[in-house]
């Protein structure tokens, strides 16, 4: 009796709270069994990593001294601002906005970077991290196009089905994982830091998807697909009907009207096993009319939304079943409640918390930046400029993304410099290549897409951009010490896209691209096009095709002399085109690729880059191989500015806390610079030139 | 109803019960924050393991967050002990010993305020109970032992008297499932309240407790003999950790 009565109070009083704790039921007892957890977890580790210490500590050292012995920097961060454009960069540092680029600038270095050939961020990117021209590195735009049929395809990756499958009833088990194959050749600077023992953080590089394994962590950026394997597809739910298709990103489901509740879904992936539907995840609305908010139920997630409001990053589940269940996060965002119920939602982002495709390297560090900040955009294009140009979004609701991704993305970064006392802390920023193509309207008054353009905000939101970037550089420079270098790079400038130009229709008036029968345009992807009469053809944003015979499947020219005739009848037709109605000349330079590229995978790449002049871009039609009746329209889109024009006029910018004296750096120059800092020996296949770097302030 | 059924049902209703309870007195958003930081600093030792400042941070960083964990579980802990503590008292009262067995010796010990007053207790047994021993005196602890014996099944008073006063004490002779009280005991509200199931001994006697040493009962699950406290504790946390993903509750 007397044992048992101490039992108790053992149990309950004198061990408290451990124990007691314990005892006290299975809902306090899980808090400690799991801190106890922890903290044996880590104690384990701890004690793994006391009796290996002395090893490792050798290894590093010999590996370090290896690898830092010749190295004139200790740290070299870079930080990327996609798209920034050095004469605004130098206009907002000359009227006093830009103070931490100012100094930059005034102690150590700012020039224009010249930028890849066409000036497109997948193409200069993967020049970027591999220091090779577009020949090696197998990138030419977004898109690549498949000889056989015609049709586009992703240019940095593609993922096919398992390629095994077990047939149960009307189910069609997969038996393994997706394929996920790069397309990107050559091999990103960092993995030759890596090997040679210095540490990396990658963040958010464009085209670094599927993520290589190499000796750091690496967070993949651009070219990162949805849940559904597009690069981004956002749901509009509306009671409205009608409304036509939106040409391409999004898709508008309907709203279905219950009682005084509201019944939606998202649409998913393709079910897994092979049933040929799609899966979806239902969500539920109920508005609150007086309050102008609606409560909103997806999964076991309940919560309340204001009018113009959006949720954060929610966990999605698609049942697939048979235990099959694709992750995703999504946000909604409440657009209007009364007299009609519409929600944008987000891409379905893969889950970083549980990617079910891997979009880190190693997978943990996507489940660990989860874990740290919570859940995040990981989709490629994160910023919806899709649903902005298709209206579903508005200038203030677009703009509130973009930023949220990029307080996000400083997490990350902050982060990352914080683990990466040494090596190289290297991180890309979105937030100005999506906010200047889709305000530049704001900066020009005459600009077609300006009309609905507030007066009062002209020139403020791409101010605010440049200013918020250089806050953002003034809290990197605070936390360097003189060992480190600072870069501050981007891949490309930018420029007003005003007017557009539908190259295919160009080709077809002028006999090079027949259509079949009488037919006057064709439909996307060059639907009535007579290939047996086609001679050139373009798509995508910078790229001009020859039809080849023996290359493509119904090509027509021979290549070698004809091709070569062919190629200059273009260049000299196409050089200095002029728009008719404004007078200025349309495209200031044709690029024959023969003389642009080099290396094992030219094959691949387009016949001429156009070259468009500042205002000008191929048309949304055009890029999509669309043949219309009118050569150039106004471009009436959100998206008005453009960096897909003569390589020329874009150069991207270069920032140092270091003196680097060279007449024209340009971003392929970047990793043999970076790799002679650390003084490694550079690949011969290189193509770029490495800098002198100075010491810091000298 | 055997003892094990009993336990199992009761530890699957009570994880349950529990789990819901966490629920709605825990801050589950700041214990979900607390858990995936907890999880993230450990990440961090194994993705950063080269960089020895950077591991000694997240060392840092673990201990400091599995404080935060704990103090974040103390409120529902608080809130859950009092009902719990409660039902596992009155639960031992029927699980924590068995009945006596006829013809099974037992000890009877009685304590008194003082070595004399030991001296002059007598005990006085109902029919169906007798002595097999006679009384052993411990001074020291003034206290008297009797060894006795049942002779059948059923619930006996029995009486201690001293200075003219007689005080009782129940004995369940049973093999079946019953409440019982292995003291009764004089004052002292909170040790009668842990471990007596009867009132208390009047304030004039010199008796302070009697005693009576039912057999502890052992629960004999798969060949292991389990006392009931830690089958109910090891039941009841997986029944809780398997309604906790059920209902999608962060603990």
């Amino acid at each position: 009796m007397k044992l048992r009565r101490n039992q108790i109070l053992l149990l309950m009083i004198l061990l408290f709270p451990a124990f007691a704790h314990a005892y006290a039921g299975p809902g306090a007892g899980f808090a400690v069994l799991s801190s106890f957890w922890t903290i044996f977890v880590a104690f384990l580790y701890s004690l793994y990593a006391l009796v290996t210490w002395p090893f490792r500590h050798l290894m590093r050292s010999v590996r370090r001294r290896k690898a830092y012995g010749k190295a004139s920097v200790k740290r070299v961060v870079i930080v990327g601002f996609d798209g920034m454009d050095p004469e605004l960069a130098e206009r907002f540092i000359n009227e006093g906005r830009l103070p931490n680029l100012k100094k930059l600038r005034d102690q150590g270095t700012f020039r224009p970077l010249r930028t890849t050939f066409p000036a497109i961020s997948p193409v200069a990117w993967s020049t970027f991290q591999t220091g090779v021209n577009p020949g090696k590195h197998n990138i030419y735009d977004f898109l690549g196009r498949d000889l056989a049929n015609y049709l586009p395809y992703l240019s940095s990756a593609q993922i096919s089905e398992p390629k095994r499958h077990l047939k149960i009833g009307r189910y069609s088990l997969p038996l393994g994982k997706p394929e996920i194959k790069g397309l990107r050749k050559g091999t990103p600077f960092w993995h030759w830091l890596g090997r040679a023992g210095i540490f990396c953080s990658v963040i958010r590089v464009p085209v670094t998807f599927p993520p290589e394994k190499f000796p750091g962590v690496l967070l993949s950026g651009m070219c990162v697909p949805d849940l559904k394997g597009s690069q981004g597809t956002f749901c509009f739910c509306t009671t409205r009907t009608g409304g036509g298709k939106f040409r391409e990103g999004g898709i508008r489901i309907p709203v279905e009207r219950n009682g005084s509740e509201f019944h939606s879904y998202i649409p998913g992936p393709d079910n897994p096993l092979g049933t040929g539907d799609e899966l979806r995840a239902a969500f539920k609305i109920r508005p609150d009319v007086g309050k102008q908010r609606a409560r909103l139920e997806i999964d076991s997630e309940r919560f309340t939304l204001n009018v113009g409001e959006y949720s954060p990053w929610l966990p999605v589940k698609f049942k697939a079943g048979m235990g099959f269940t694709a992750h995703g996060i999504c946000r909604f965002y409440l657009k209007e409640i009364s007299p009609e119920v519409e929600v944008y939602v987000t891409p379905v982002n893969i889950d970083p918390g549980r990617p079910d495709l891997p979009i880190s390297h190693p997978v943990t560090y996507s489940i660990y930046l989860a874990k740290l900040f919570g859940p995040y955009a990981t989709l490629g294009l994160a910023e919806d400029t899709w649903a902005l140009n298709e209206e579903v979004l508005d200038d203030d609701a677009f703009l509130a993304q973009c930023y949220g991704n990029h307080e996000d993305r400083e997490r990350m970064f902050f982060d990352a410099l914080e683990k990466t006392p040494q090596g190289l802390c290297a991180c890309v920023f979105d937030t100005t290549d999506r906010v200047q193509h889709m305000f530049w309207r704001y900066l020009q008054a005459d600009h077609p897409a300006a009309k609905d353009v507030p007066q009062d905000r002209r020139p403020e939101v791409i101010q605010n951009l440049y200013m918020r970037m250089d806050e953002l550089i003034g809290r990197v420079m605070s936390k360097l010490d003189d060992d480190a270098m600072l870069l501050v790079i981007s891949d490309h400038g930018f420029k007003s896209f005003a007017r557009c130009v539908n190259l295919n229709a160009w080709l077809h008036q002028n006999g090079y691209l027949v259509l079949k029968g009488d037919k006057t345009e064709s439909g996307d992807w060059f639907e009535d096009v007579d290939w047996c009469r086609t001679r050139a053809y373009t798509m995508g944003l910078n790229g001009l095709y020859l039809n080849l015979k023996g290359r493509e499947r119904e090509g027509i020219v021979a290549a070698g002399p004809e091709s070569d005739a062919l190629k200059e009848e273009l260049r000299e037709k196409l050089n200095g085109l002029a728009d008719p109605e404004l007078g200025t000349v349309a495209i200031t330079g044709m690029f024959d690729c023969d003389g642009v590229y080099a290396g094992p995978y030219v094959d691949n790449a387009p016949d001429l880059i156009v070259g468009y002049g500042a205002g000008f871009r191929a048309s949304w039609d055009s890029v999509m191989g669309k043949v219309t009746g009118t050569i150039f329209e106004d471009n009436l889109k959100a998206w008005s500015g453009d960096h897909c024009v003569d390589p020329r006029l874009v150069p991207g910018v270069l920032f140092s806390n270091r003196k680097i004296t060279v007449e024209k750096p340009a971003i392929v120059d970047v990793a043999p610079t970076i790799m002679k800092l650390f003084g490694l020996a550079l690949p011969s296949y290189f193509d770029g030139k490495p800098w002198a770097v100075g010491a810091r302030g000298s | 109803m055997s003892p094990l059924l009993l336990v199992l049902a009761i530890s699957v209703v009570i994880g349950l019960v529990m789990v819901v309870v966490f629920r709605y007195t825990s801050d589950q958003k700041a214990i979900g924050q607390a858990k995936d930081q907890l999880k993230a600093h450990l990440l961090a030792v194994r993705l950063f393991q080269d960089q020895l400042p950077v591991v000694i941070r997240a060392y840092g960083r673990i201990f400091r967050g599995t404080g935060r964990y704990l103090r974040l579980a103390f409120m529902p802990f608080l809130i859950s002990l009092l009902p719990i503590t409660f039902l596992i008292i009155q639960l031992d009262r029927y699980l924590g010993s068995t009945g006596l067995n006829t013809s099974q010796p037992f000890l009877v010990e009685v304590r008194a305020d003082n070595a004399d007053a030991a001296n002059t207790l007598q005990l006085q047994l109902p029919p169906g109970l007798e002595k097999s021993a006679p009384a052993v005196h411990i001074l020291k602890d003034h206290a008297v032992v009797w060894r006795l014996v049942a002779q059948r099944e059923g619930s006996y008073d029995i009486g201690v008297g001293s200075s003219g006063q007689t005080v009782s004490k129940g004995v369940v002779v049973s093999k079946r499932l019953v409440r019982l009280s292995p003291v009764r005991l004089r004052g002292n509200f909170w040790e009668r309240w842990l471990s007596s199931a009867e009132p208390a001994l009047p304030d004039g006697t010199v008796v302070r407790s009697i005693a009576v040493n039912y057999p502890a009962r052992n629960i004999d699950v798969a060949g292991w003999e389990w006392n009931w406290i830690a089958l109910f504790f090891v039941v009841s946390l997986i029944a809780g950790f398997v309604f906790k993903t059920v209902l999608g509750i962060q603990v």
